[in-house]
């Protein structure tokens, strides 16, 4: 069914679909819209599940976790601030190994106070062991919430997907929602091989020894590893049920690029532009979407980036005294590809700012006409 | 150093993604980290200190709230003998004292003591007694409210009682006194019955002093002399003893002995206490027209100011500031009372200001008759007059007299003047006699069984420490300031019902007809059961360590001080100020 709605909505959508039992959030902009829907759903009967309403974003992801523990399907939604006190029970929803699947609307942090895009909020959780993808438009997020249940429920970890706010959170489009049978069909009930055994009361998270610690942290890594093997599966089975896929990375018009864009979320769609406009100027342009941070899809970037002289990555976000945090993990990425490209790192859209075909055509401008190496991110500027 | 091993993570669980304890972390003694521990603490709430006779007030009102009528009764039996009666007379200054009067209104404390013997009229209450091996035989003479509590007191420590009353029913006062309308005989009689229940012998219409002499009862071990005060106080001035002028105690025992007495049409009573309210309110039973004179104002009317409040409703006319000086009949069979016109000079801060004549002014008043009731005295003609000074039987604190194994208590002794006042008196006779009997000093002992720090004594704490002769210290009385009001709500103080006025000026029908069962249940919910465990389950549920525990039998809070870590959360978490935090020495 097609409809015309927000990316805030998508998602609800999406939850809808996936049957899922307990939601547990606390209302925070620009998230709120997702909260509201799947409120009032909860309400008129629409979802089945229970709805908790909790005190704080802390309290939401514990909900999600115990609950989780119980073998149901869980789902939280949160932005910025929230997500930031959300972090203790980030590590510990991955710890547990919880297949928790959250809607991050990316805003940008305190202070200065605001409630415009920026990836910081998700990014600053790097290292919090959750799987965790950026969404260009409002489909690609309904359709990641799907898959990333598929996905969580598979491998154990939970799932963060992010979507820009306003640009992706309040425009609205027209999207295909999926039919509830498809869905269906497509997601099998969960099954949690350590879900709460009532029968066998036992308590989780117990003192462990260095050993068993470092045990389960490399069995976490070896999960996560095995994450991009199954995105690409997952995708691939997602393609052919609903007809839509989107793969770990997208690459678009690489071959014979001298010039290659990386975007993540709501850019691409502007890049996309861009591209097409300068390839029709002559300009032997490419762009590189990656969809996937983490698990960092290596692999499959060392491979689209093979034999390409230089790379413009584009990031809505700043690790202050590190630069642009997508080119951090790209320059890693390719540390050991022959022929290293030089690899430039811009900071545009920062705090919100507008980030136009004009602004790319710019950043593809200045790296072609830059013939050595620079290290610092380059701050785009215009007003 | 934790002990991995204990925690038992599964072989299993290897296979799992994470680690499962089906251990348990009971094996680390966190208790022993900790500096202070919560004691539970049963404190004295104020109301229970307010209270003469001492009625567990707390407890009682707990038991009600939750349904338990019969065990609200015999918790309150355990301390007075008069719950049905305490309900409907009692001045209740339990209510004054009660802590919620300084967060919105009082408990309806009196009302809902009402209710629970209301509630349970039926049913036979099991009555806390104790054995006695050493038995005594013990005179009581006198069987009003004082009288019947100390031989209650006395049969359930498994003395032999035997009670001479002059009249021939029992209750003084009580009978003789306060009107139907206010108490019902079948109340008194009923609470009489379940006094004499414990096997007192009476002796009715025998007058110490007329037919036997109050030397004949020395073959009793102790004699308590409780005869009340029955005798009107002349006004001691010039006409009081024409036919036209009446005494009030008199007016009231002859309504109160059935007989039916014709009263004229306008009438004066003269006095502001209780004995006033009755006779001008069973006046106008009587189908008359009524104005009291009282020589002070309605503030400082004796008389509980409920009282003075109906007996307006009811059409009592109100006069004061005056007192009598003359009383003359006139020719037309009518008298007329001239009185002195009075104003109010200020005393020290405590006392009631006093009455003093506005001179040359005064006023006239004429009715059909007139009835004094400005206090009541004691007949001692047959008291030793060593036994006697100032009016009244003179006792010290442990209401023993000059006499010997003679006791003193009630209205006849130098004491307040209230029904419950005489209960108390009572029962300090009947913890004094078995202490004295027993060769102890009573007042010793009174110091450790005080209700709070006022003189009111607990005769359940007597009987636990009375086989060991051994009582620990009196508890401490809650004050405001130690209630968590956080866990409370304002509500509205309920009031009992009422039979209408028309209706309850035709007769002496009884006019409060007590609260609703859906009242008693709110009024019984707003207590703040002060130093009362009622079971909220708060220290429960906050407790961070999940040690706390009931016991659903016996309801009985424990805690797991091993694994106690002195938080004090439970303790802040009482609304009632039951837990307190101990150092550990």
């Amino acid at each position: 069914m097609r409809e015309f709605m927000t990316g805030n909505h998508a998602v609800a959508h999406a939850v809808r679909l996936c049957r899922t039992p307990l939601i547990a959030a606390y209302p925070i902009t620009p998230q709120t819209p997702i909260y509201e829907k799947l409120s009032e759903w909860e309400a008129s009967g629409v979802i089945k599940g229970i709805m908790m309403r909790t005190e704080s974003e802390h309290s939401a992801m514990a909900s999600c976790i115990a609950a989780s523990l119980t073998g149901v399907r869980t789902f939280t939604a949160t932005s910025s601030q929230g997500l930031a006190l959300m972090h203790e029970m980030l590590h510990f929803a991955a710890g547990c190994r919880t297949p928790v699947v959250m809607a991050n609307v990316n805003r940008l942090l305190a202070a200065p106070w605001g409630f415009w895009a920026d990836q910081l909020d998700s990014l600053s959780q790097r290292d919090t062991g959750w799987i965790q993808l950026y969404c260009e438009n409002g489909q690609e997020a309904l359709d990641s919430v799907i898959q990333a249940y598929k996905i969580a429920e598979q491998v154990f970890l939970p799932v963060m997907i992010s979507l820009e706010a306003f640009f992706v959170s309040h425009f609205m489009e027209p999207m295909e929602i999926p039919d509830q049978e498809g869905v269906d069909r497509f997601l099998p009930p969960m099954n949690l091989p350590h879900q709460f055994d009532m029968e066998k009361p036992g308590f989780l998270v117990p003192v462990v020894s260095s050993e068993l610690y470092r045990k389960y942290k490399h069995m976490a890594q070896t999960s996560m590893d095995s994450v991009k093997e199954v995105a690409v599966r997952v995708d691939h089975e997602f393609k052919a049920t609903f007809g839509r896929g989107y793969g770990i990375i997208e690459p678009v018009m690489m071959e014979d690029a001298e010039v290659v864009i990386v975007t993540a979320g709501s850019i691409t769609s502007t890049a996309r532009v861009a591209v097409k406009a300068l390839r029709e100027q002559g300009h032997r342009v490419g762009l590189l979407k990656i969809r996937y941070f983490r698990p960092f899809p290596r692999e499959a970037i060392q491979q689209a980036l093979r034999g390409k002289k230089k790379i413009a990555v584009i990031d809505r976000n700043n690790s202050v005294g590190g630069g642009g945090i997508f080119c951090q993990e790209l320059r890693a990425a390719l540390v050991h590809s022959p022929d290293h490209p030089l690899t430039y790192s811009y900071i545009a859209g920062i705090g919100g700012t507008d980030v136009t075909p004009e602004v790319i055509q710019g950043i593809v401008f200045d790296a072609i006409n830059r013939t050595g190496p620079v290290d610092e991110s380059i701050w785009i500027m215009e007003e | 150093m934790v002990r991995f091993e204990s925690m038992k993570i599964c072989a299993e669980s290897f296979e799992l993604v994470i680690p499962i304890s089906y251990g348990s972390t009971e094996v680390i003694d966190t208790g022993t980290w900790g500096f202070q521990k919560p004691e539970t603490i049963f404190m004295t709430a104020p109301c229970e200190e307010a209270c003469p006779a001492g009625n567990p007030i707390a407890r009682f009102i707990y038991l009600a709230g939750d349904g338990q009528y019969g065990a609200a009764l015999e918790t309150i039996l355990k301390e007075n003998p008069f719950p049905g009666v305490c309900g409907r007379v009692c001045s209740h200054p339990c209510e004054s004292g009660c802590n919620r009067n300084q967060y919105d209104d009082a408990v309806s404390i009196n009302a809902l003591e009402r209710y629970v013997f209301d509630a349970t009229v039926d049913r036979s209450p099991e009555l806390h007694s104790v054995p006695n091996s050493d038995p005594k035989k013990i005179a009581i003479v006198g069987a009003g409210p004082a009288g019947l509590s100390c031989a209650y007191f006395l049969a359930l420590m498994g003395h032999k009682v035997t009670l001479f009353e002059a009249r021939q029913e029992l209750g003084g006062v009580l009978r003789w006194g306060i009107p139907e309308y206010r108490l019902p005989k079948s109340v008194l009689k009923k609470e009489i019955g379940r006094i004499l229940g414990l096997g007192i012998e009476i002796k009715t219409g025998v007058a110490v002093g007329k037919q036997i002499s109050i030397e004949a009862l020395n073959r009793f071990d102790a004699i308590f002399l409780s005869p009340g005060a029955g005798r009107s106080i002349p006004l001691g001035i010039e006409g009081e003893n024409l036919a036209k002028a009446w005494r009030g105690t008199d007016f009231l025992q002859r309504i109160n002995s059935g007989e039916k007495v014709r009263v004229e049409k306008e009438i004066i009573v003269i006095g502001g206490g209780n004995t006033a309210m009755d006779v001008a309110r069973s006046a106008c039973r009587l189908g008359s027209s009524v104005t009291v004179a009282y020589r002070r104002t309605k503030k400082e009317m004796p008389a509980i100011a409920d009282e003075v409040e109906e007996a307006e409703q009811e059409g009592v006319r109100f006069e004061f500031l005056v007192q009598p000086v003359e009383i003359k009949l006139l020719k037309n069979r009518k008298i007329r009372v001239k009185f002195q016109r009075m104003r109010l000079r200020k005393t020290s801060r405590d006392k009631r200001p006093r009455p003093i004549p506005v001179k040359g002014s005064f006023v006239m008043l004429e009715a059909d008759r007139l009835i004094t009731a400005v206090g009541e005295g004691v007949d001692l003609s047959w008291i030793p007059q060593a036994l006697s000074a100032k009016g009244f039987i003179k006792s010290g604190p442990s209401l023993v007299t000059e006499g010997s194994r003679i006791f003193a208590g009630g209205d006849a002794v130098d004491q307040q003047r209230s029904v419950v006042t005489a209960i108390s008196s009572g029962k300090r006779a009947a913890i004094s006699i078995d202490l004295s009997l027993r060769g102890q000093d009573p007042e010793e002992v009174f110091s450790k069984i005080r209700i709070g720090s006022k003189e009111t004594l607990s005769m359940e704490t007597y009987l636990n420490g009375r086989e060991r002769g051994n009582w620990g210290e009196p508890k401490g009385v809650v004050v405001y300031d130690q209630i968590n009001t956080l866990f409370f709500k304002p509500s509205e103080r309920m009031w009992g019902e009422r039979i209408d006025q028309s209706k309850a000026l035709k007769g002496f029908l009884e006019v409060h007809t007590g609260l609703s069962s859906e009242g008693a249940r709110l009024s019984a919910s707003r207590c703040f059961s002060c130093g009362t465990c009622n079971y909220c389950y708060n220290c429960y549920f906050f407790c961070p360590e999940g040690i706390v525990s009931f016991d659903p039998v016996d309801r009985m809070r424990r805690v797991d001080l091993d694994h106690c870590k002195g938080c004090g959360t439970c303790s802040r978490a009482c609304p009632r100020h039951v837990i307190e935090m101990r150092l550990i020495s």
